[in-house]
This record gives C-alpha cells, structure tokens and sequence, in this order.
C-alpha cells in the first residue's frame, strides 16, 4: 500500500506535528508514502478567484502522482475536496480536461484521469483498517471523551467526495473509539470550524467557531480531534484569540487525530509534536491506562 | 564588546546602502537594511519560480508579479525610485496577495533571501495605500489573519473594507431599493458567464424553498440576516435567473459564504448553490477589476 503524500501548503510550515505523527502512524501500519517535490498548491483559495487557474493548480498535482503511477492521500481536507473536486469535474466534462491538458502537456504532464485522491482518514478506514488498527493499540484512553469534527470538504459535496455518509457518517467515530476513548454524539459535530472566513471577516468567523466549541463543551467532550490542518488551526491558534477576545474561561483544546492514535500506540510524544499544539494537550496522556486490557480467554 | 562590534558592522553596511537610490523611495525607506540587501542579492536564478506553490496559476492569470522571481524584480524597481505605473504597483499587490505563505520560495533560495517575509512587508505596505485588493476575500487572507496582531486594527480592517466598498460600489441597484424589478432578465449576460462548469448552470432549477438559506450557518448567525448579508442563498440564486448582477455580486453572502456546501448538499432541485456562489465570485472580481481598477 502506497501513497503520494500531498502535505499542502499549510502543513510543512505551520503544522508540523501533523505531517511527523502521520508519519509515524502510518509506518507502522504500513503504508507507505512517496514524497513528491513538485507538487503545488491544491487550488483551494484560487476557486474564488479564477475557476480555471484553480482547476489546473489541482489538475497539475495529480498528473504529477499519475505519472508515477500512485494514488494520492492528503492530509488536509480542503485539499482533499479541492483535489476531488478537480478529478470530478475532469470526468465529466471533456472540453475542460482538453482545456487543462493543453497547458500541462506543454509540461510533458497530461492527465488521463486515472488518480484516485483519498485523505488520511479514509486509509485508515479503508485501507488499514479499524481491526488491524486495534492490533497495534498499546495503551488505551479510559473515559477520554472526544467530540471528532468531520470537516466539511471531506463530507460535502457528497456526490463528488463519497468520504462516508454525508448525513450520518461514523468513520472517524470508530477510528476515534479504536483508540478507547468515547467519540460523543454532539449537535454541531457536521457544522464548519470557521476557518474558511477567517482572515475574511473575522466576527463572523469567531462567531462561528465559539458556537461550535461551547457545543462540545455542553455535550460533555473533553477534546476535539481534527484531520484538517485548516481545521485545526482554527481550533487552536484562533480559539486562543477568541479566549483572549471574547473572555471564555475555559478551553476545548484540539488533538489532531495521528496524535491521538499515536498516543495510543505509544508513540513519544516528541514525534507526535504535542508541545506544538498552541492550546496545550499534554495531560490527555495521562488518562492513557499503562497497558492494554488483555482480552478473557475463551 | 561584542554589541559595539555588530553596530559597528550595521554602520558601515548603512553607508553601503544608503549610497544607492533606495534611500529615497518610500519603499526603499520601508524595508528594513536585510531586505535591501536581499533585494540586491537576488541572482534572479528562477528557482523560487519554479518551487513556488501557486505559480502555475499564471498561466491563467496573466499577472507575471504571480512568480516569486519576478516579484522581486518588482519590488526592487520600486525600491531603487523608478516610478512604477499605477497598474504594475496593481499587479505587484496582486502579486503578493495570490500568495499561500507557504514559504518554499524562502526554504530553496540558493542565495538564502527570506523572500517569504518579503512579500509579507510588501503586501502590508501595499494594501495600505488604498488601491482595492479583491484576492484579500478569500482564504489567501487566512495567513494574515493568523498574524493580525503584528498589525494595527486600523490597517488589518481597511484592505478589506476597502475590497468591500469597491464591489459596493459597482453595484447601484443595491442602493436603490425602492427600484422596481422587472421580472424577464435583466442582464442576460450573468447567465450566461455561469458556463465554467455545468454545476454553475443548475441556478435555473431553483423554485425557491428556501432550504438553502435554512441550513446555512452564517445565515442562522444573525437575527436580522438580510440586514448583514444582503440577498440570502435561495434569493442570489434567483438573481442570477433574473439576471440582477448588482444585487448578486453585492450581498455580503457572496463573501461571507464559508463553502461549507451545507445549501448544496441539501437543496431538493440538485441546485449546486455552493458552486453556484463561487462562480459569482470569479464573476464579480473580474468585473470590478474592470470597472475599478
């Protein structure tokens, strides 16, 4: 199983933890992962701009996996949707792939259409698997409560992503409990983080964002888990500007979800980057149990 | 001791710099003694061009300030005192606007130029000398917000104030509200721009439920949203049939919309709302940059 990575813009620079715990997480269960240095931008701000320099920023990235022959995953899921989006509409429709090819075999890169993108979570899922996950589970959370967001442009459009059930989805739930922890049933759990407007109009955005958190508050969790570095960033740099702003006493600090498992299968908490994390999430280590339950013997 | 040294090294590297034009130039005078020296240490090599996360994007946007290689260029002419016209000072600001702040340009410098913070000076200088810069509406802008705090409140809002007024500003009809509305279109050439994609062109199924505007979020944030917003989901997608490209391009929604593709998802007639809203958006910057810029 092999992947091309593609980080993205925002990972390498602001979120490093997140590509060293995916890393990590991932090899040990054993995907592989292809860096691509070419790779560019996934097109996602562009699409307000220009529809077309958006398309072929996208479509470039997955000529580029195509030539070599892998399939991509992403970590980010505006990414993720950006790129989906991308491969759909190429299907679709034969005057924009003619469109976009002619441009990019100028770089000896045309697309024919044969990369499938996938994000981290669905691998997991998918891939790998929530049972072969467990076997590599060394210590479990006990009555961890977790409140996981799904993050829109993995869910919706629906009809172009397929990520899981767009209304009642339980991938990241289930990979959330593989963990021992309790992935809690919160009302906002589908509603956007803010990000998206954030940098635009921030009122809003924060409006947004603290009505989210105090939903997960109320509904009991302890943490958020995440699986998009826009996602996150919003939980963590914005919500310790929306503490400070808007005078919140207490926080809902945001684990991304490699750090999470990488917890769970004991993996250092230097590799999983758990001091960078801007809203502090150091002490869930301690609500780790030192081993693993040992299944009754039949 | 050692302070006394390094002023000593800043003193004389000051003479150096001060010898050449770009004392005299306000942005020659609003870069710190680094980046002037950068400027002058660029080899123009092209490798930031070519590692540079958006700049295949030039290929469609004809805004050669796109590249990272050629923004220098720029910003050094503009140093040195060479009076840029208005419209490549427009370009340049684009330029360092369509940026994701990802900081490969910086990482594979064979020269070592932080060119990163470069543009992130610039763009700030730029975008406070009142010239509308459409891109800040977008996620471009997430970077700059993450950073607001180097910045005063004042010039953190007007850049996008003053993107906001221009749009505003093109749009007459928006002011106009006791105008009444023909009901056969009025502009046909708004429909007929919703062509990029076949997404954009299910506006026409719209029979308007209002089960769009129901589920957004950002709607549901205000108890007066028409106040706020302008037009509501349901309502744009009912401009865009009857061809009232003000009224569209000029409620807030269109810039406030998250893409959160809740509308899209759940919209009865396969009316792909979001899609919809982002095509208006292109439309829009490319009409104002007409009109205004």
């Amino acid at each position: 199983m092999k992947f091309a990575l593609f980080l993205g813009c925002q990972i390498p620079i602001r979120l490093k933890q997140y590509e060293t715990s995916s890393r990590a997480i991932l090899e040990r269960l054993g995907v592989g992962l292809v860096d691509i240095e070419e790779f560019n931008c996934c097109g996602y701000p562009l699409r307000n701009i220009e529809f077309k320099a958006f398309l072929l920023s996208s479509v470039r990235n997955l000529a580029l996996a195509e030539k070599k022959k892998l399939n991509v995953m992403t970590l980010c899921q505006c990414c993720y949707g950006s790129l989906k989006k991308a491969n759909f509409l190429l299907k679709e429709n034969a005057s924009l792939r003619k469109e976009v090819n002619a441009i990019l075999e100028r770089e000896g890169l045309p697309y024919e259409g044969k990369v499938e993108v996938k994000h981290l979570l669905n691998v997991l899922h998918q891939e790998v698997g929530v049972e072969a996950i467990k076997k590599k589970i060394a210590k479990t959370f006990k009555g961890l409560k977790i409140a996981a967001h799904y993050g829109c442009h993995a869910l919706r459009p629906s009809q172009v992503v397929g990520f899981d059930n767009p209304v009642s989805p339980s991938i990241f739930d289930q990979l959330v409990e593989a963990t021992g922890a309790e992935s809690i049933s919160w009302p906002m759990r589908l509603e956007c983080c803010g990000a998206p407007l954030w940098g635009i109009n921030d009122e809003l955005s924060m409006d947004l964002t603290l009505k989210k958190l105090n939903d997960g508050k109320e509904s009991g969790a302890e943490y958020l888990c995440v699986a998009c570095p826009y996602c996150h960033l919003q939980f963590d740099a914005v919500q310790k500007k929306i503490l400070a702003q808007r005078g919140v006493d207490h926080s809902l600090p945001s684990i991304l979800y490699p750090q999470l498992l990488g917890l769970s299968m004991g993996i250092d908490s230097g590799t999983l980057g758990l001091k960078m994390n801007e809203i502090p999430i150091i002490e869930i280590e301690r609500l780790q149990t030192e081993q693993m339950e040992i299944p009754a013997q039949k | 001791m050692k302070l006394g040294f390094y002023r000593r090294i800043q003193k004389g590297l000051k003479i150096l710099i001060h010898s050449r034009p770009f004392s005299q130039s306000w942005m020659g005078r609003s870069l710190s003694m680094i980046q002037l020296m950068e400027l002058d240490a660029c080899t123009h090599c092209g490798m930031c061009t070519s590692r540079c996360s958006v700049g295949i994007a030039f290929e469609e946007i004809p805004n050669i300030n796109i590249l990272p290689s050629e923004k220098l260029a720029s910003i050094k002419a503009l140093a040195s005192g060479r009076p840029l016209e208005e419209r490549e000072i427009r370009d340049l600001q684009e330029g360092v606007t369509l940026c994701t702040n990802c900081y490969r340009c910086t990482v594979v410098c064979p020269v070592g130029i932080d060119l990163q913070n470069l543009w992130i000076k610039v763009r700030g200088l730029l975008l406070q000398r009142g010239i509308p810069e459409l891109s800040v509406l977008s996620p471009f802008s997430f970077y700059r917000g993450l950073m607001k705090e180097e910045t005063t409140q004042g010039d953190y809002d007007r850049p996008l104030t003053q993107a906001r007024e221009a749009i505003a500003s093109q749009c007459d009809l928006l002011r106009n509200r006791e105008k009444i509305l023909p009901l056969t279109s009025a502009d046909r050439r708004l429909q007929d721009g919703l062509n990029l994609s076949t997404q954009a062109k299910t506006f026409s199924a719209c029979f308007g439920c209002q089960t769009c505007t129901t589920v957004c979020p950002v709607v549901g944030n205000y108890d007066r949203p028409q106040e706020a917003l302008g037009l509501l989901p349901h309502q744009i997608m009912q401009a865009a049939g009857l061809g009232l490209r003000d009224l569209a391009f000029g409620s807030n929604m269109l810039w406030d919309c998250l893409t959160c593709y809740q509308c899209q998802e759940q919209c009865p007639q396969g009316v792909c709302v979001t899609d919809v809203l982002y095509e208006l958006k292109n439309l829009a910057v490319k009409y104002v940059k007409e009109k205004v810029l």
